[in-house]
Formats: C-alpha cells, structure tokens, sequence
C-alpha cells in the first residue's frame, strides 16, 4: 500500500509515508490546521486503504459535516470508519462501531491498539487527548507511536503546540518519524498561514515552506504570497526588484516605472512575489489596492536624498494602514554622501523595532539582508537551519 | 450613572489596551448583563467586537441586540449550536465551534482578529461568556493553556478582552491560577437583594457600586 498526505507540494517532497512511519501535524494554536489530517485521510480514502479517523472534542456529525464541506464525503466510502471518543463523554450514547470514554484512558488505549490493527491508517489528535484525558496520556500515546512500527501501520497525528511541558513535546517530536509544522505569519495579528516539513526520517529532503490557504470545497492551496516594494521616486525600486528577483518585468516609459515592477524570488524555502509600485502620486490609488492583501512591505529609499522622506513616509502610511509589517531598504549606500540607517530613522521618526537595511541595489549589496529581515519579522525565528527539529536523514 | 464610553468601565475605571478583564462574581448578579451592555456601548463608541457565547446561540444574542447588531462590526463565536445540531452553517459574520474545541474557537477568533487589522480597525473589544462553561468539560491545565495564548494575542493585538467567570462554581485554586492571567477584576456581589460591582487590580479597588439590572442592560446609580 502507498499512504501519501494528499497535501500540496509535500508528497513531491516525501513521495510517500512509508509503512510503520508515524507523520505528525504540528499545529500553533492558532492556526486552523485540523483539515491536514482530513485531507491526508480522504485521499488515502479515495484510494481504497483503510483509514479512521478519530475525534474527541468535536462531534463525529461535525467532523462529517467538515469533510462534506471540503468536498471530502468519506461516509460514502465503506473503507472509512469514524472513532468516537467524544459521545460518551458529553453524555450520548455513541452510534459508531469503534467508541470510548475518554475518561477512561486504558479503555481509548485498547480502543485505538485494536483499530490500529484493523485499519491501514489512522489518525489520533495527540494533543486533544492530552487535554481531555490529561497529561499522562502521553504514555498511552508512545504506546501506540511503537505499535504502529510493530504492525507496519501508518498513523498520522496532530499535535497542537499549546504550552506543554517540554518532556510531552519532546516525546512526540522524537516518536514521529515526520513533522510538518503549520504556522502563523503574525505581525500583531495573523496574516497569513504556512507549512513546512521539518523533519522526515526516511528521505533526504530540503526544508521548504509553503504558504496555503483553505478552500472550501478544496482544502490546503498552496499560494504565493505577495510583498510590496514601494518609496518615492528614482528611490531605486525597480533597480531593487530586479537585483533580488530570479525573474523580474517592469513597465516602464522613458525609465520610469509607471504600471508595476514584477519579481518572482525562491528564497529560503520561500516562494515570493514582489511587486514594485510606482513612485509617482497618481499612482496611490495602486498602492490602497495592492496593500490589501500584501503580507509586507518593503520601502527603498533614496539615502543621498533627505528631501524624499515626506513622501516616503506617506506611502509607507497608506500601505501598512491595513497594519502590515515592513522593513526600509536604504538605497545608494555606495554614493558618497549617503546617510547612514540611523540618520535616516531619526529624520523619517521611525521606531527603534524598525529594520533599516543599508543597500546599493545597483551593485546587489545587501539586498538579501532586506527580504531576510522582512521573513524574520513574518515568520519569526523558523527559518532554514534554525527549525524546532532539524532535518534528519 | 450610565456606564462609561470607550474604555471607561466604571465610573473612574478606564482601562489600557491589551487588557484582559476578569468578570467574577455569583450566578443572576448581573455579570452576564453588565458585560453585554459594556460590549454594546463599546460597539457604538466605533469599536468592533468579539463575543464568544457558550451558554446561548449566536441567534439568541443578535436579538437581545437588536436593530444595531451590525455584522461587519459584530462577530460572534457560537460554541452551543454545533455541540446540539451538529450541521450548523458558518456565515461570515457567526463562526460554530464545539466548546471543548479549543484550537477551533482560538484559530476563529484569530480570523477575525485579522479581518478586523485588515480593514484597518484597531479597536477591538472581545468578550468570553464564559470560562466557566469550559472549565465544566476541561481541566484548568488545558483551558490555563489556551487562555495563556489567548491573552497574549489580545495584549499584542492592543484589543481589550473580557472573561466572565462564575463564583462558587470552581475550587479556589482553579480561581487563583485564572487571576495570574487577568491585569484586573470586574467582581459582583448580591447583599439583601441588591446587586453591586467594583473594579480591583493590583494597582486599585473602588468602592461597591450599586447597580440595576433589567433585559435591557445595566444602570450603575
């Protein structure tokens, strides 16, 4: 049998989850990240294995409404069965063939052993069970991690990383043989969402991540996100789109760009799109529009010119009123009469949290330092080489 | 005295943004009452908000607010319907959730969070009616978790939040570890026949405040 996530881009990452491997989802708790596990199963479902899915905190009816409204109606499939841990414990007597009171953790342990056994694969929510059934439920967990390596089973897991004690969190991470964390990019708020696989133990592969969004009927869609790189005149935007981008295309009238500036960049796992604005004020109604749904800014501006810095300031307002981060990229650096970072924060009153990157986009100096600051306010310290787990092979 | 505009509470009572409120005292003193009429008022001085119902539908609260419940401003979090039906619909404005789902009701109200910060609004208000209510199907440890990151994405997002929490429904630790999360305390009390609040932080404590309360909301005299 062949078990695949059914996920975006990690199936061409890890081809398959090989018999006796245990895939964990490891969810923030603010992220909605239970429809992983749901698209992992039906596909698996559609291609005739034997999958169940477990739930504890949410009715079996809801769960089944959730997959019907991603388009997934397992409960056509003879081959999918659901395991009821949540009826007993409100109080209902469950209809399912496989059920347990979760106050009583021996009897969801046996539950989910007999299952295993049953079921080619099967899906546990770790971390709900935790939280119902409390923290020594972990050992009942490793239990199960080590049968599934016994039995040649496949289980996938979502661990949701609620403040935990670091030996429950240290437990799962070591027992699953792969992680894909499902994340937040948070500025203030959560403004997009991404995953990436962070450990894997039967495939050599490279760290990447992916921005998703969920579709309803569809479920995890891989996107671009898209980044914006505005400043004033002549600030060097263009120059700057082009040094960073593996592909770029500006629209331009006499060197000047008057529509967009369009980049495309494959950068630390990151697939990017930026898209320059023009400097002129005719074109602020562009730049409303394309603040949006931008995930962050970039503004370049002209160091050697102090007199642009009102106007730099008044794009950079009008975009980052939607509350979006942004990093200032400060250009021409190589010019003799160029201000230094801190000179032009104090000029342009930005606050000390603010990223001012010394650049000369003409030479390609620093530019990277600027997306680079930019991903660390976005996604904080998860970038390539600084992941919670480290790839093993 | 009606109660006060914006982040005024109670009378000489205002608090800060990124405040996370506990609402505390016994069943009919009026908590639920005092804490709507607050979000309402909240909702009118241009906030947007936040309610997460556990003890009653998103229907039931929309009429209680009547002709003024405007669902680009209001959003609700319904935590009853789903755990009795099962198939009820999400609109845009009403998201469904089992109440034992705690990664469900945080990644809804992030959403909102973020439709809200989207459109430029940063002042928000949420209320969470009530703690109590999950601290029925969940131990303190695991709803201790989920307020610990439910706080700090209210402080970081600059909204002011509200938790009601019913007295003598939890043991006193449970009471006490809720508090370390709260910079203050919106305490009720019922003393022959008549109803009062006060406001006590670290930092204050005002004096018992009558209050009367009807369907319509709640006077402080």
């Amino acid at each position: 049998m062949k078990v695949v996530t059914g996920i975006p881009v990690l199936d061409d990452l890890i081809d398959e989850i090989p018999n006796g491997k245990t895939l964990t989802y490891w969810i923030n708790p603010e992220v909605e990240g239970d429809v992983f596990a749901m698209q992992t199963i039906y596909t698996n479902v559609e291609e005739g294995l034997k999958c169940a899915y477990t739930t504890i905190t949410i009715s079996p009816e809801s769960i089944l409404a959730e997959f019907e409204e991603f388009g997934w109606n397992v409960k056509d499939f003879e081959n999918f069965e659901i395991v009821d841990l949540y009826s007993e414990y409100v109080g209902y007597p469950s209809k399912y063939k496989y059920s347990a009171n979760p106050l009583k953790i021996d009897e969801v342990c046996g539950l989910l052993k007999n299952v295993l056994e049953e079921f080619d694969v099967i899906y546990i929510p770790i971390s709900s069970i935790i939280d119902v059934c409390g923290d020594e439920s972990i050992s009942c967990i490793e239990s199960i991690f080590k049968l599934v390596k016994e039995k040649g089973k496949v289980l996938i897991t979502s661990f949701v990383s609620w403040p935990y004690p670091e030996k429950i969190k240290k437990i799962v991470g070591d027992l699953s043989n792969a992680i894909v964390k499902i994340g937040g990019i948070h500025h203030r708020v959560i403004l997009g969402y991404y995953y990436g696989l962070v450990k894997v133990d039967w495939k050599n592969v490279k760290s990447k991540s992916i921005l998703f969004k969920l579709v309803r009927p569809g479920g995890v869609r891989a996107y671009i996100p898209k980044i914006l790189v505005t400043g004033p005149y002549n600030a060097g935007k263009s120059t700057f789109v082009h040094a960073v981008s593996n592909v770029a295309l500006s629209v331009d009238r006499l060197g000047t760009t008057v529509a967009l500036d369009h980049g495309h960049l494959e950068y630390k796992g990151f697939s990017i799109d930026l898209f320059g604005t023009p400097g002129q004020e005719r074109f602020d109604p562009i730049l409303r529009m394309l603040g949006k749904d931008a995930l962050g800014v970039i503004l370049v501006v002209d160091s050697t010119k102090p007199e642009t810095f009102p106007r730099a300031k008044q794009m950079l307002e009008s975009v980052t009123h939607f509350g979006l981060p942004y990093v200032v990229a400060a250009n021409k650096q190589d010019l003799s009469n160029a201000l230094s970072p801190e000179e032009i924060r104090k000029k342009m009153y930005l606050p000390e949290d603010v990223p001012i990157i010394p650049i000369s986009a003409s030479k390609g100096e620093g530019i990277f330092k600027v997306i680079d600051a930019l991903l660390d306010i976005l996604v904080g310290s998860w970038k390539e080489g600084e992941n919670e787990f480290e790839i093993s092979t | 005295m009606n109660m006060g505009v914006q982040e005024s509470i109670l009378p000489g009572v205002s608090l800060k943004k990124g405040s996370n409120i506990m609402i505390y005292g016994p069943t009919f003193a009026g908590k639920a009452m005092f804490t709507r009429t607050m979000f309402k008022k909240f909702v009118k001085a241009g906030y947007c908000g936040i309610y997460v119902l556990t003890r009653e539908s998103a229907e039931q609260f929309i009429d209680w607010f009547g002709e003024e419940y405007d669902s680009n401003t209001v959003k609700i979090i319904d935590c009853v319907t789903k755990s009795m039906t099962g198939d009820a619909k999400d609109t845009e404005a009403i998201k469904r959730e089992t109440v034992m789902n705690l990664t469900g009701i945080s990644a809804k109200i992030n959403k909102f969070l973020e439709e809200f910060w989207r459109k430029g609004n940063r002042n928000i208000i949420l209320v969470f009616d009530s703690l109590s209510t999950l601290l029925m199907y969940l131990n303190l440890q695991t709803v201790f978790r989920f307020l610990h990151i439910l706080t700090g994405r209210v402080k970081m997002t600059g909204a002011i939040a509200f938790y009601i929490v019913e007295e003598g429904m939890h043991d006193e630790k449970t009471i006490v570890t809720l508090k370390q999360l709260f910079n203050g305390m919106i305490e009720f009390k019922e003393e022959n026949g008549k109803k009062f609040v006060r406001f006590v932080s670290p930092f204050t404590k005002t004096d018992w405040l009558e209050i009367h309360v009807d369907e319509g909301g709640v006077i402080i005299t």
